[in-house]
């Protein structure tokens, strides 16, 4: 084997590697890191995160970005959880619409996607460049959210409802089970669908896609409107497992998720990473989570340690595809 | 193109602000530090609410935790033409110098939850003890607990003042206890979610332990969801701060043992009075007022509702 293929080897296992690194260094540091209960801690904590960072990667992969993802996580959720306790009430019309618990994770869905649709709309449409259309959507989805709920948690939903973030089904936690199809059926998308080589292709160069008749307005709505979808259904996840949806719930969920989609090694200019990269990515901002605490780090000293993976995450990608 | 849109919105502005000039009776402005928390929230509106009961026309300024953007809410305010601010800073120091600059336009500033570092730059400080409260907490915590054994405590964000006052209350006495050991303290950011995660990562680290201590209600809820799921939420004594409903219910339930009940309502309808004795002549306001915050638990939950207590 020459050097530049070990080199290559070794890029395509750069995040496995670390993960394994990562996980064997907490496992010296503290005993209480690989237990099976702790597996599942980290698993059920990084499946939401997982959801929302596959849709970013799908947007990314079309060198765009979604920074909506937390508000757009909020709204959905808040509007599964209002319609489930109290569902439309019109006294005008001496009308009262009750919501059963799928019709509410429907809504909430089709409100995600709607917010999604209208992101990947406008960025096409009008040319808005990602950064700016979603930037923008970040503040109008908290602001209906904050509307919705008048600022105040909804909480209360049941146990029916709390099944989805609680219960186990076949011993294993539902959320993971919602995270691995979700991870299964985007792996399928990307590599084995028409729509899939599109999103690379018009990553890796907008303009030879147009020309070979791709239809990239089309495409980027539908990544766009995946990313909404899968956001929502991060909310109806969190809102379940807290049972309780907050106003304020995905604050600052767009820069895990981007974390972890670089992590992961996708390039942020497209074209360039898979879903498998990003999962591990997830698992590793988890695993670090996870470990800081259980190691007592300060407060302070784990936003340092996780600003400092991130940029070694990003250096080593650069050296590797520059050796390339 | 740009310049056409540059000029229309001048001339719209205009014509909005011109309209206001035969304006007479007093606006008041309530600046919050944030609406992302329903505790704050439910202050602002009921400032809002009991203006409009005494006759004012009033707006909600929210600040998002934002010193730089205070000011400007400041600046904006005395530029429009209000007469006084009710207002919840976001730093005691940072916000010292909006207090002085709306005083020197003559807008009274009545402060609401939160102290600012200046003795005379309000007409008042209306101020809900923090730092005492959770020396009450504390007591009670150390009573709980039978002097003895290994808690936790969740802070909020580490950036904000209150966090800290609360933190301090807390251990000025529950430190003097060598029995109580704190076997772990981690930031949770006043997050539901964020309690729950951090929580269940700290109960793989310290399955054993008798309390947790949490800086907010919203935290102190996630973190009994993680003792819950961990089948330990009979054996720990978990404890928030703020009165929030769903901390109150659970109260009332039995589920968490206690919280300090700070009165938004009356610091909130206090502040817009004083506002309206401003506007009818009154100047000697105290210029410290401390709203007692009393301790909620299952033997006075019964008196208690959300951020009050029963008429």
């Amino acid at each position: 084997m020459s050097i530049s293929k070990y080199r290559s080897t070794l890029t395509k296992f750069q995040s496995s590697i670390a993960l394994f690194l990562l996980c064997l260094a907490l496992s010296l540091l503290s005993d209480k890191f690989l237990t099976v209960d702790n597996g599942w801690n980290v698993l059920r904590q990084i499946s939401v995160n997982i959801c929302i960072s596959v849709g970013m990667t799908l947007v990314v992969l079309t060198a765009g970005i979604d920074l909506s993802v937390g508000s757009m996580l909020a709204l959905s959720g808040a509007i599964a959880a209002g319609l489930l306790k109290f569902g439309i009430e019109l006294p005008d019309n001496d009308l009262y619409i009750g919501f059963t618990i799928l019709g509410t994770i429907v809504t909430g869905i089709l409100t995600g996607s709607a917010l999604g649709f209208f992101n990947g709309w406008v960025i096409t449409k009008f040319k808005v460049p990602p950064f700016v259309a979603t930037l923008a959507m970040l503040t109008i989805a908290r602001g209906l959210t904050m509307l919705w709920t008048k600022g105040y948690p909804i909480s209360s939903l049941g146990n029916e409802f709390g099944y989805i973030g609680t219960g186990w089904f076949l011993g294993i936690p539902v959320l993971v089970w919602i995270a691995a199809i979700i991870i299964a059926a985007s792996i399928i998308l990307t590599n084995k669908t028409s729509l899939g080589r599109y999103i690379y292709a018009i990553g890796g160069n907008e303009n030879a896609s147009r020309l070979s008749g791709i239809n990239i307005n089309k495409v980027k709505i539908i990544v766009y409107t995946i990313a909404g979808a899968l956001a929502a259904v991060g909310g109806i996840m969190v809102t379940s497992r807290l049972d309780s949806a907050q106003p304020n719930a995905g604050m600052s969920y767009e820069l895990d998720s981007i974390a972890a989609v670089v992590i992961g090694g996708t390039s942020l200019s497209g074209g360039r990473g898979t879903i498998m990269g990003t999962v591990l990515g997830a698992i590793i901002i988890g695993v670090l989570n996870n470990g800081l605490v259980l190691l007592d780090v300060s407060p302070f000293w784990q936003q340092v340690v996780k600003g400092f993976v991130i940029l070694l995450a990003v250096i080593i990608d650069k050296v590797n595809s520059k050796a390339e | 193109m740009k310049l056409i849109t540059a000029v229309l919105l001048v001339l719209v502005l205009a014509a909005c602000s011109s309209s206001d000039k035969t304006r007479q009776p007093n606006k008041i402005a309530i600046v919050v530090s944030t609406l992302n928390n329903p505790w704050f929230v439910f202050l602002a509106e009921t400032a809002a609410k009991k203006a409009k009961e005494l006759g004012y026309e009033s707006k909600i300024f929210d600040s998002q935790n934002n010193t730089a953007l205070e000011s400007d809410h400041f600046e904006n305010a005395i530029a429009a033409g209000y007469d006084a601010i009710l207002f919840n800073p976001t730093d005691a120091a940072g916000s010292v110098a909006s207090v002085t600059k709306a005083k020197k336009a003559g807008v009274a500033v009545f402060c609401m939850d939160r102290e600012i570092n200046s003795k005379d730059a309000a007409a008042s400080q209306i101020l809900s003890d923090s730092y005492s409260a959770c020396i009450e907490l504390g007591k009670l915590f150390v009573k709980s607990l039978n002097q003895k054994g290994n808690y936790v405590e969740l802070l909020g964000i580490v950036s904000d003042n209150n966090t800290w006052n609360r933190s301090k209350g807390f251990h000025s006495v529950v430190d003097n206890y060598p029995g109580l050991k704190m076997v772990a303290q981690q930031s949770a950011d006043f997050d539901r979610n964020k309690a729950m995660e951090v929580m269940e990562s700290i109960l793989q680290a310290h399955p054993d332990i008798d309390g947790v201590f949490c800086g907010n209600d919203a935290m102190a809820m996630g973190a009994y969801q993680a003792l819950v799921a961990a089948g330990k939420a009979d054996k720990v004594k978990v404890y928030g701060f703020d009165g929030a409903e769903d901390a109150i219910n659970s109260i009332k339930e039995g589920k968490l043992t206690a919280t300090a009940m700070q009165f938004p309502k009356v610091i909130a309808e206090l502040a817009a009075t004083y506002a309206d004795e401003f506007f009818k002549g009154k100047t000697d306001f105290p210029k410290k007022l401390p709203i007692p915050v009393e301790v909620v638990t299952t033997e006075n939950i019964d008196k208690f509702i959300a951020y009050g207590k029963k008429d």
